[in-house]
């Protein structure tokens, strides 16, 4: 009894050194006894919670629901014979089908080909851009572009993701610069609102 | 007879088409697993549960998660080591990242971080001296102890920051780039950000690989290393490195402390408001109330900006990389965050956002 769980067990940790030897009279026990069965259910789940694992929602019995399904599903009766099923017809058609199927797969991958490509662009350069206003003239870019496009309605899309761009690439740069230890002599700093952070860079001889 | 030859024709057709139909599924199934190759690429890891052999190995014996980050911590500033490893991000090209590290006769740090492809970039630490070379930028250096690299630097340096935030799990023992390692499970606690899988070198304790994963266990984002090198003396490389010539500091100015005209009740268990300040936009130039808010794994930033005038829609969900974007409109201001949170952490901390005082 208590071998069996033993057994069991070990074949879960992959303790089970001899495999070959015992571990398939492991599993065929296993199949054909409900407690086994039940153990083996409880150790894997004990294992998830242990390792953190557990899903949000926990559906135990998948193969009941199943089977449940399975019982409420109505039974399909063989169907007419129709012209279809004429000998050559019927061994065409699926060919057919296949052909189908096989046009819609191959302008999938085609699709998928294009999509990569354009995905694959080298965005390595950007977020290291993003790092040089550091150095830049105070006050960042003119936003004198940026009035008149935004009075263009079929601009607005691009401005949004203008913006969105721009958070990210604030973003990458404050975290960069989240571990660099700020100036302890932080003296004047009559920061008006609306004033620029970093305009005020000041480089120090040593 | 006639009938007969009529019916080995049919019956040859069929076995013909039978062929034929079972080339076309085998071809349908090529290009559908290259369509899902392409698609989920790396998204699958391989979480392999079978045993590493024992080995004999005598440090292993720490049992517990805060045992192997102290070995981590330690190892990654006091060993000589050479590192290469791998970013892996969704809709990104992998970029792959030389790192080194080394202690000079005097006893100082010294850290390198070189990206190996494209136009570079190459961050090198001495001491508390971060200098910068970029393309398209002059080299400048900042003062930092540490160089903000591909891994969480409050991980590889402090680890016990992270434990108000997040629970550390020792889960078991697997094989990662030649090596046996030890592989430990970060949950945040209140489950409100992404968790991390880390796999530790047995030996060294230094870090192998590391999975972002989502609150379902997806992969998120992966960081492979590639081969590790420990030495006893540091690499020759960093015997090359003129201090004298590397650039000079910036001095950045400690940020105005305008009292804050905003607040934030609900922040993630473990998060904290690390900067809070008013600055421009570096891409657009646009003036913006800006937070910066970390828990030591992760960084979120908050933007507050009067509305645009814009036609488009002002409430935006979006993903970059990993990064989820999350733009509503407040009142009469559009808050955006940006971080590697799950959408709806970022939506709690927006909607938590109060506005004190106008400008």
């Amino acid at each position: 009894m208590s071998q069996k769980f033993e057994n069991l067990s070990a074949l879960i940790d992959g303790e089970n050194t001899q495999f070959d030897m015992q571990g398939n009279d492991t599993i065929a026990a296993i199949k054909d006894d409900k407690e086994l069965q039940a153990k083996w259910h409880s150790y894997h789940l004990v294992r998830y919670g242990l390792r953190k694992e557990l899903p949000n929602q926990l559906q135990f019995d998948i193969a009941a629901n199943v089977a449940l399904a399975l019982e409420s599903e109505p039974a399909i009766l063989a169907p007419r014979k129709t012209w279809r099923d004429a000998p050559v017809i019927s061994a065409v058609i699926p060919f057919v089908k296949q052909g189908g199927q096989m046009a819609i797969a191959a302008s999938v991958a085609v699709a998928m080909i294009i999509g990569v490509q354009q995905y694959n662009q080298s965005d390595v350069e950007q977020p290291f851009n993003s790092a040089a206003p550091i150095l830049g003239i105070p006050g960042g870019l003119s936003p004198v572009s940026f009035e008149q496009t935004s009075t263009v309605p079929q601009n607005d899309m691009v401005e949004q993701k203008r913006r969105i761009n721009a958070y990210i690439a604030d973003h990458q740069q404050q975290m960069q610069l989240k571990s660099v230890e700020l100036n302890p002599i932080s003296d004047v700093e009559q920061q008006v609102e609306k004033s620029d952070s970093q305009s005020n860079v000041v480089e120090q001889n040593p | 007879m006639w009938n007969n030859k009529l019916k080995r024709v049919i019956r040859s057709l069929t076995s013909l088409s039978k062929i034929l139909k079972r080339f076309a599924a085998q071809f349908q199934v090529g290009l559908l697993s290259l369509c899902l190759v392409s698609f989920v690429g790396i998204a699958q890891e391989e979480q392999s549960l079978s045993p590493v052999p024992e080995n004999s190995n005598p440090s292993y014996p720490i049992d517990n998660a805060e045992g192997w980050l102290k070995k981590l911590s330690e190892a990654v500033q006091t060993l000589n080591y050479s590192i290469s490893l791998v970013v892996l991000k969704p809709g990104v090209d992998s970029q792959p990242y030389l790192w080194r590290h080394g202690i000079d006769t005097r006893g100082v740090e010294m850290e390198q971080l070189n990206l190996l492809n494209g136009p570079g970039r190459e961050i090198v630490r001495v001491g508390n001296k971060v200098s910068y070379f970029e393309p398209n930028v002059p080299p400048y250096s900042l003062r930092s102890q540490t160089i903000n690299g591909p891994f969480p630097s409050e991980l590889l340096y402090n680890p016990e920051q992270l434990f108000d935030g997040y629970e550390f799990v020792l889960v078991g023992r697997s094989r990662i780039s030649g090596r046996s390692a030890q592989q430990l499970r970060v949950i945040s606690k209140d489950k409100s950000r992404f968790g991390l899988n880390l796999w530790l070198d047995q030996e060294t304790g230094l870090i192998l690989k590391m999975n972002m994963v989502n609150l379902e266990g997806q992969l998120i984002e992966q960081i492979q290393v590639t081969g590790i090198h420990v030495s006893d003396s540091p690499d020759p490389f960093f015997a090359k490195i003129e201090q004298d010539m590397l650039p000079d500091i910036l001095e950045l100015p400690n940020s105005a402390s305008n009292p804050p005209r905003w607040d934030i009740t609900n922040l993630p268990m473990g998060m904290h408001i690390v900067k809070q300040d008013i600055h421009r936009l570096p891409m657009t130039g646009d003036v913006v109330d800006y937070i910066l808010l970390s828990d030591g794994l992760v960084d979120v930033s908050i933007y507050l900006q009067p509305l645009p005038s814009l036609n488009a829609p002002q409430d935006i969900i979006g993903r970059h990389e990993s990064n989820t974007i999350l733009t509503r409109q407040v009142g009469e201001v559009s808050v955006t965050v940006v971080g590697k949170v799950p959408a709806a952490t970022a939506d709690a901390i927006l909607k938590s956002i109060q506005v004190l005082r106008k400008r």
